[in-house]
C-alpha cells in the first residue's frame, strides 16, 4: 500500500476545499436555515408531531441527510472530473499506485468535506430545534458510511461524465428525487400503502430511516437492514470503481 | 551495460481501430540518450503513453529496469518520469505545492531540500509561490519537468520538451539534460528538430506510420553524413573498373558512364587528387565532376518516404 500516495492526493484535494471556505460552507447552511424557517417554522406549527417527535426535530436527520448526500456526490464527481477534464489524470495513471489508493484519496477527501458539513448542519439545527442524539454511536456510523458511499457514487460520476451538463445530470435527475422521496421531511408510514411499498425500491429510505432511528430510537424499516442496504451499496460502487480501473473506461485509451 | 527499457512487439490499436503502433521494437540502455524523430501522428506519444500506463498495449511486452509494466506495474513506475506533450497543470495550485504532490504520489517522503533543488535548477525557485496559471508558457513546461524529476526518476520521458520554446530556452532544456545524463538519468525524448537530436542524443531513432524504421547511434549517423560521393563522368562508356584503380574501391554505374567514389570530408586526405590523376592516367576521359553529400535530414526524409510507400 501506497500510503504517501494516499496522503498527498487527500491533502492535495482537502487544499482545494479550504482554498474556497467560505463558499463550500456558507450555502449548506444558508439552505439548510431556509428549510427551517419554512418547513420548521412556518409550515411546521401547523403540523402535529411525528411519531412523537416535534415536526423541526423531526426533519433534521433528512435534512443533514439531504446535504451530505448532495455533497459527497458533487464534491466526488468534481474531485476527479476536473483533472480529467484538464488532463492531469495523465499522471494518476502512469503513478505506481493502484485503483485502491487513488480511491482512497479521492473518495477519502469527498467523504471528509461531506462530514465536514454534515456536522455544520447538525450544529446550525441545534440553534434552531431542541433535539437529543439517542444513539450517538449508531449516528456518526451512519453519517460516515453515507458520506462514504456517496463519495464512491460521486466518484463514478466523474469518471462517466463527459461534460460539465452530464456532471450535474445524475444529482438532479436521479439523487436529488430519491432523496426528496426517502422520508427526509416524513415518515413513510404517512403514506398510503400502495407508494409505502414503492418506497421501499428506494435506497435512500433505508438510509434516513436508519439515521433518523440514531436519533429518535423509532425507524420506518429496522436498523439491521439500514445497515445492510448502506453496506450492499458500498460495495457494490467499489465493485463498479475496481472495474473501471481494471478496463480503463473512460480513463485509459 | 544493461536495458533499463525493452519493448518487444508492442502494438497498439485505438478504439476506433486505428493501429497507432505495429510491432515495435526498442532496448533503451542505462544511461543512454535517445531522440526518437517522427514526423505529426507517426506514433511517439501513444508509444510513451503506453510505456507509462496511460494508454493500455493491445499486444506485446515492456520491461522497465527488468520489471514488466503490468505485473510489476509498482516498481516499473516508480522508475520512470514522465513530461508530456501537452500542458497539463492544475491552475489554481502553487508550483511548489504541485511539485510535492508529484512526489508524494510516486511514493517518496517528503524532501524540501530536493524539491528545493529540482526547482533551482530549472530556474523556478523565485517563483515557487505563484499559481500555476500565472506562469509563461515555458515556465509552465519546465514546472512539469520540475514534477517529473520531484521523485527522482532513472528513465526520463520528455516528450517534445522544446515544442514551442524559445531558443534561449531550448539551450537550458538540453544543459539539464545534459546534467541529468551526468546523474545518471537515462533519457528518453521526442523532437521535430533534428539539429537537436544530434545536439544531444546518443543515439537516434525514426518513426514513422507506427514503426521504428531505424535506431541507430548517432556517431554512426554522423558517419554516414561525413561521407561524400563523387561521381566521376565518363565521356565514353567502359565494362569493367580498370586493375590501376582497385584501392579506390568504385563502383560503376549500370549504364557504364560513372564511377562513384566515396570519402570522408573529415580526413586530411580524401584521395580526390590522386583519384583523378589515376583516372586519367588509365586513359578514361571526363566528362564531368559531382559531389553529393546526405544529411541526417535527407536520411530522415529518404526513411520516411519509403515508410510511406511501404505503407500504401
Ligand atoms: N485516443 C486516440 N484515439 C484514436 N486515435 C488516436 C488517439 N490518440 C492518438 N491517435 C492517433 O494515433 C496516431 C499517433 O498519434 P501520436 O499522438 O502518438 O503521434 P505523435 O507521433 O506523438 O505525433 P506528434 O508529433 O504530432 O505529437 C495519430 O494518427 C493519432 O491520430
Ligand atoms: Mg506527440
Amino acid at each position: 500500500m501506497n500510503l504517501t500516495a494516499v496522503r498527498a492526493i487527500f491533502k492535495f484535494e482537502m487544499a482545494r476545499f479550504f482554498r474556497t471556505i467560505a463558499q463550500s460552507l456558507i450555502s449548506p447552511v444558508l439552505s439548510t436555515s431556509l428549510y427551517f424557517v419554512v418547513f420548521g417554522a412556518a409550515i411546521g406549527s401547523r403540523i402535529e408531531e411525528v411519531e412523537g417527535i416535534s415536526y423541526g426535530a423531526f426533519i433534521v436527520p433528512g435534512l443533514i441527510m439531504l446535504s451530505v448526500i448532495t455533497q459527497a456526490i458533487s464534491n466526488a464527481s468534481f474531485g476527479i472530473y476536473f483533472p480529467k477534464f484538464i488532463g492531469t489524470t495523465y499522471e494518476l495513471l502512469s503513478a505506481p499506485v493502484s485503483f485502491l489508493e487513488i480511491v482512497a484519496g479521492y473518495v477519502g477527501a469527498a467523504a471528509t468535506k461531506a462530514m465536514f458539513i454534515g456536522v455544520i448542519i447538525l450544529a446550525t439545527s441545534f440553534v434552531f430545534v431542541d433535539i437529543q442524539i439517542a444513539h450517538p454511536v449508531a449516528m456518526v456510523l451512519f453519517l460516515i458510511l453515507t458520506c462514504l458511499s456517496f463519495s464512491l457514487l460521486g466518484f463514478i460520476i466523474g469518471i462517466w461524465a463527459s461534460n460539465f451538463e452530464q456532471l450535474q445530470l445524475v444529482p438532479l435527475l436521479v439523487v436529488t428525487p430519491l432523496v426528496f422521496l426517502g422520508g427526509s421531511f416524513y415518515s413513510i408510514t404517512m403514506l398510503p400503502p400502495i407508494w409505502q411499498t414503492i418506497s421501499l425500491f428506494n435506497p435512500v429510505v433505508y438510509l434516513i430511516s436508519g439515521f433518523r432511528w440514531s436519533f429518535f430510537g423509532s425507524a420506518d424499516v429496522p436498523i439491521g437492514l439500514s445497515l445492510l442496504a448502506i453496506a450492499a451499496f458500498t460495495v457494490f460502487c467499489l465493485a463498479v470503481i475496481w472495474w473501471i480501473f481494471k478496463t480503463g473506461w473512460r480513463l485509459r485509451q | 551495460m544493461s536495458a533499463i527499457l525493452e519493448i518487444e512487439s508492442l502494438r497498439k490499436v485505438y478504439a476506433d481501430g486505428f493501429e497507432a503502433l505495429k510491432d515495435v521494437n526498442l532496448e533503451i540502455k542505462t544511461g543512454e540518450i535517445v531522440a526518437l524523430l517522427g514526423p505529426n501522428g507517426a506514433g511517439k506519444t501513444t508509444l510513451i503513453s503506453t510505456v507509462c500506463g496511460i494508454t493500455q498495449a493491445s499486444a506485446g511486452h515492456v520491461r522497465v529496469g527488468g520489471y514488466d509494466i503490468l505485473r510489476d506495474f509498482r516498481q516499473a513506475r516508480s522508475m520512470i518520469g514522465l513530461v508530456p506533450q501537452e500542458i497539463n497543470l492544475e491552475p489554481f495550485e502553487k508550483v511548489i505545492s504541485t511539485v510535492q504532490f508529484s512526489r508524494g504520489l510516486f511514493g517518496k517522503p517528503r524532501d524540501d531540500a530536493k524539491t528545493e533543488q529540482i526547482l533551482r535548477q530549472l530556474s523556478l525557485w523565485d517563483k515557487r509561490d505563484s499559481q500555476v496559471r500565472e506562469l509563461s508558457g515555458g515556465m509552465k513546461r519546465r514546472v512539469l519537468i520540475a514534477k517529473a524529476l520531484s521523485h527522482e526518476p532513472k528513465l526520463l520521458f520528455l516528450d517534445e520538451p522544446t515544442a514551442g520554446v524559445d531558443v534561449e530556452l531550448r539551450k537550458d532544456m538540453w544543459e539539464i539534460v545534459a546534467g541529468l545524463k551526468a546523474a545518471g538519468v537515462t533519457i528518453v525524448l521526442t523532437t521535430h528538430y533534428i539539429e537537436e537530436a544530434e545536439a544531444i542524443a546518443d543515439r537516434v531513432g525514426v518513426i514513422a506510420k507506427g514503426e521504428m524504421l531505424l535506431i541507430e547511434e548517432k556517431a554512426r549517423l554522423m558517419d554516414r553524413m561525413g561521407q561524400k560521393q563523387l561521381e566521376v563522368q565518363l565521356s565514353a562508356p567502359i565494362t569493367e573498373i580498370p586493375a590501376a584503380l582497385e584501392t579506390y574501391a568504385l563502383s560503376l554505374s549500370e549504364d557504364g558512364c560513372a564511377l562513384t567514389y566515396s570519402y570522408d570530408t573529415r580526413r586530411e586526405r580524401t584521395g580526390i587528387t590522386k583519384l583523378l590523376s589515376d583516372v586519367s592516367a588509365a586513359g578514361l576521359v571526363l566528362r564531368d565532376v559531382v559531389t553529393r553529400q546526405s544529411s541526417l535530414e535527407d536520411i530522415f526524409v529518404g526513411l520516411v518516404h519509403a515508410g510511406e510507400e511501404d505503407a500504401t
